[in-house]
């Protein structure tokens, strides 16, 4: 395994400040301080060459987790291994077979060129010149930075950044990778690129990659297993299809009318998602979309039907709102 | 006006706020008053071993030392810095669309710290001034108005100043290092690093027409009874000058330098 | 330590690099930097327009140890302030994180990692000063006296390091400590000036407890061949302390930092 946690648990004090003067004045001379369970008794383990997506609402434990498996926060209770190292040791041998991104920080040198960085990093990881010179080469043809390499950081376009961000992050060849957020603020393509180089870099490489995101689409192209954490507690582990199945047990119909139909005859079919004119979407249960399929065509004049899974940010969002169980 | 002051209460509250927040740092802050007590302390040293120097005793000393270091930060104003960076940053872009001139937000900020200053800082040099033997000031309605008044007009000439040093961020990248200099200059002529009266008469001759005397020297002096009331007349006059030149320079320079702004797009 | 040298390389070429971009900035504090040595000894001049000698120093005796204040003090722009003050923006901003997972000493990154080349005039100008100094004084300090100058002055910049890495690290408790490079700054000033200036307990202060006179004054009076050899033995030994003290305190806060922070 690359990555055991076992009954890990951290909390920490947060201090409260309200707003206004008298507050200001009381905070001088006395601060309240509340304890916060952010990560409750979590296990799970990783493969090496795995991928893991953390899912949970902000403030659900995610980056706890993360950071306590990077070996930045020492865990109160529990225990977790990455490699056989105990993280929060921070052995060199450890450290350099791991590597953390956090897409809203930044490591590159903000004044510089990116490969200015990248030769910081050679040096910080003693990396052999031969080694660095192939490695960077694969990391610029696989993000495509040949036109970044000679640009300043600071002018670098944010979805730019975080390229320069990964491959400075790699260059060492880390064998665990721990993301956090790494596609935070960039436009749908610069994420969708970020996504292909970290899909096929995990492939070349069997590296383990542990990684949060706000968006599900991150996780799900990337992640075949997920671990959602709500409230710092692991409420499930597994296989994000199996998550769907379990936890959003109906399907969606999508029809096409030729003709208004009443919504009366719609009901009884299914509950109506949504009604567009001839546009209609239905619920119906996940064991009788046969069924009901074939009443729909038997008994409404439609042009078109298509069969669909839900939406899988719909599905987490239920999950979240409603505290659905999971199996 | 009115919606100008209610502006001023939000932005105070916050920037007051801001200020307590750092407690830690006011603590720290608090101490880095030890370049006028090194003064002072050779100053007593000189005295213990020659007696009064240029009419000041060691009563003297202490009570120019304690409101001067006091008068220094309370009066000092760094507008420069904001304006500096907010220009060479591009962030002035985005006040520019708000419907405040981004002068009141800088300002704001600024008052905010005055106001720990106040909290803090009177008390102490209050309780300072009671308890160290030989502290005496000449107390007067009419002197602590004319105290007051002065303390107002050398803040203001400062405001100015600063902001019209702030300016020169449009053009070149040293408005910083500029203002450094004349900082420099002004802690040597407004009395911050000794009595004007302690220096050579040149010296004492071109403090009494440029606007740095207002932040500390006269101030101090019309508290302890050294100037007389033409020569504090004439004093506030050099410095309502001062005032209104630097406020009109920092106005023409701001409206050059936002077309500027405005054309290269910044 | 062979690859801490090639990391020291590294990161000040970078340093260069980067500064090098500003070339009008460099001239610029060039010519500021010799406005505050002017200022400075202008500054003190004032006393020695009503005395000949305070204390027993006399004007170009002070300059001797003003020179070794602007040497210390641009020690402390060359390599404290561009570090060890970043502290505060470190762990606002995670840059501390990603220091954390670097298999490197992090005592070392948060020390070095940075240099601000516009402060490297500055001792040289300290320098220039105390030469200027000597000359005027006519005096020409032994080789013994040079070499303990040079032995007090490395000892100075030790307790200069620790203090500040030693208020810095409290960055870890109390989070907005922009300002406590002030601090140590503004306890700097008062090396300004020899501690046989400031009488009683604030002599005695600017020695034992913040060792102000290590700084300055001991080095100055090594080179005027008017120092204890005694004294130069506690320099060595209070410079050793605290830099222990000072790492313990750091590894010390690490670990705090580890466990409580979010």
């Amino acid at each position: 395994m690359a990555i055991s946690v076992q009954q890990l648990t951290k909390s920490y004090r947060v201090h409260h400040k309200e707003a206004g003067l008298r507050s200001s004045l009381r905070n001088l001379f006395a601060r309240r301080y509340e304890l916060v369970e952010a990560v409750k008794q979590v296990s799970f383990e990783v493969a090496q060459g795995e991928i893991v997506g953390f899912l949970g609402p902000n403030g659900a434990g995610k980056t706890t987790t993360l950071k306590c498996l990077a070996g930045l926060l020492h865990p109160n209770a529990g225990s977790a291994e990455v490699l056989g190292f105990t993280p929060h040791n921070r052995e060199r041998a450890f450290l350099k077979q791991i590597t953390l991104v956090m897409g809203q920080r930044n490591q590159l040198l903000w004044d510089l060129p990116a490969m200015e960085t990248f030769l910081v990093n050679q040096a910080i990881y003693g990396v052999p010149e031969r080694e660095f010179r192939a490695t960077l080469q694969e990391l610029v043809a696989l993000l495509g930075l040949e036109p970044l390499l000679t640009k300043q950081v600071r002018k670098l376009s944010l979805g730019e950044r975080m390229k320069c961000e990964l491959a400075a992050s790699l260059l060492h060849r880390p064998r665990v990778l721990f993301l956090d957020e790494p596609t935070l603020g960039l436009d749908v393509t610069a994420q969708a690129a970020i996504r292909d180089f970290l899909r096929a870099y995990n492939q070349q490489y069997a590296v383990t990659v542990l990684l949060t995101s706000h968006y599900m689409a991150d996780v799900t192209a990337l992640a075949k297993r997920v671990l959602v954490i709500d409230h710092g507690e692991l409420k499930y582990d597994g296989d994000l299809h199996a998550l769907v199945e379990q936890t959003a047990p109906y399907k969606l119909l999508r029809l096409t009318l030729q003709q208004p139909v009443d919504s009366a005859d719609l009901t009884r079919l299914g509950e109506i998602e949504s009604l567009n004119g001839l546009e209609v979407t239905l619920r119906v249960p996940r064991d009788a979309t046969k069924l009901v399929m074939a009443q729909v065509l038997a008994s409404l004049p439609v042009e078109d039907v298509m069969i669909e899974e839900p939406p899988i940010e719909q599905i987490i969002r239920d999950v979240f709102q409603h505290g659905a169980s999971y199996a | 006006m009115h919606n100008l002051l209610r502006a001023y209460r939000g932005l105070f509250r916050a920037n007051v706020a801001i200020a307590f927040t750092y407690r830690a740092q006011a603590v720290i802050w608090m101490l880095s008053f030890v370049f006028p007590l090194v003064m002072l302390a050779v100053w007593l040293a000189v005295v213990d071993q020659a007696g009064p120097v240029g009419g000041y005793n060691r009563g003297d000393f202490i009570s120019y030392y304690l409101v001067g270091a006091v008068l220094y930060r309370f009066v000092l104003m760094g507008l420069t810095y904001h304006w500096d960076h907010e220009i060479r940053t591009g962030e002035l872009s985005v006040r520019l669309l708000k419907p405040l001139d981004p002068f009141h937000y800088y300002l704001s900020e600024q008052l905010g710290w005055k106001v720990l200053d106040l909290l803090i800082l009177v008390p102490l040099a209050l309780v300072a001034a009671l308890l160290i033997p030989g502290v005496h000031y000449a107390l007067s309605p009419a002197r602590l108005l004319a105290f007051v008044f002065s303390v107002v007009l050398g803040m203001t000439i400062n405001v100015c100043i600063s902001s019209a040093f702030g300016m020169i961020a449009f053009w070149t990248t040293q408005s910083r290092n500029l203002f450094e200099l004349w900082s420099g200059i002004g802690q040597f002529l407004s009395g911050f690093i000794a009595p004007l009266p302690l220096f050579p008469l040149f010296m004492q001759r071109v403090a009494a027409v440029l606007p740095f005397r207002n932040s500390v020297g006269l101030p101090v002096d019309i508290l302890m009874g050294r100037v007389g009331w033409a020569a504090t007349g004439q004093g506030l006059l050099v410095g309502a000058l001062w005032a209104l030149g630097a406020c009109m320079i920092y106005r023409v320079l701001w409206r050059l330098g936002l077309r500027r702004y405005e054309a290269v797009g910044a | 330590m062979h690859a801490y040298l090639r990391l020291l390389t590294i990161f000040y070429r970078n340093a260069i690099i980067n500064e090098l971009e500003y070339r009008l900035n460099l001239w610029s504090r060039l010519l500021l930097s010799l406005f505050w040595l002017g200022w400075s000894a202008v500054g003190v001049s004032v006393f020695y327009v009503h005395v000949d000698r305070i204390a027993g120093w006399s004007y170009y005796e002070l300059l001797v140890v003003l020179g070794m204040f602007v040497i210390t003090n641009g020690f402390r722009q060359l390599v404290l302030e561009p570090n060890l003050s970043q502290m505060t923006e470190y762990v606002r901003m995670g840059t501390l994180d990603y220091i954390l997972t670097k298999p490197v000493n992090s005592q070392f990154m948060v020390s070095l990692r940075n240099l601000n080349i516009f402060s490297l005039n500055e001792p040289l100008l300290g320098a220039g000063l105390i030469g200027y100094s000597l000359w005027h004084l006519r005096h020409l300090p032994s080789p013994a006296a040079f070499a303990l100058f040079g032995l007090l002055t490395i000892a100075a910049l030790l307790v200069l390091y620790s203090l500040n890495l030693l208020l810095q690290t409290l960055t870890f408790w109390l989070v907005n400590l922009e300002n406590a490079d002030a601090l140590v700054g503004s306890v700097v000033e008062a090396g300004r000036l020899p501690v046989a200036f400031y009488g009683g307990w604030v002599r005695w202060a600017l020695t034992a407890f913040i060792p102000v006179a290590f700084v300055t004054t001991f080095p100055a009076e090594a080179l005027l061949g008017r120092l204890d050899g005694r004294i130069a033995v506690v320099a060595v030994v209070l410079a050793a302390l605290l830099l222990l003290a000072a790492t313990t305190f750091w590894n010390v806060a690490l670990r705090s930092y580890t466990s409580a922070s979010s």
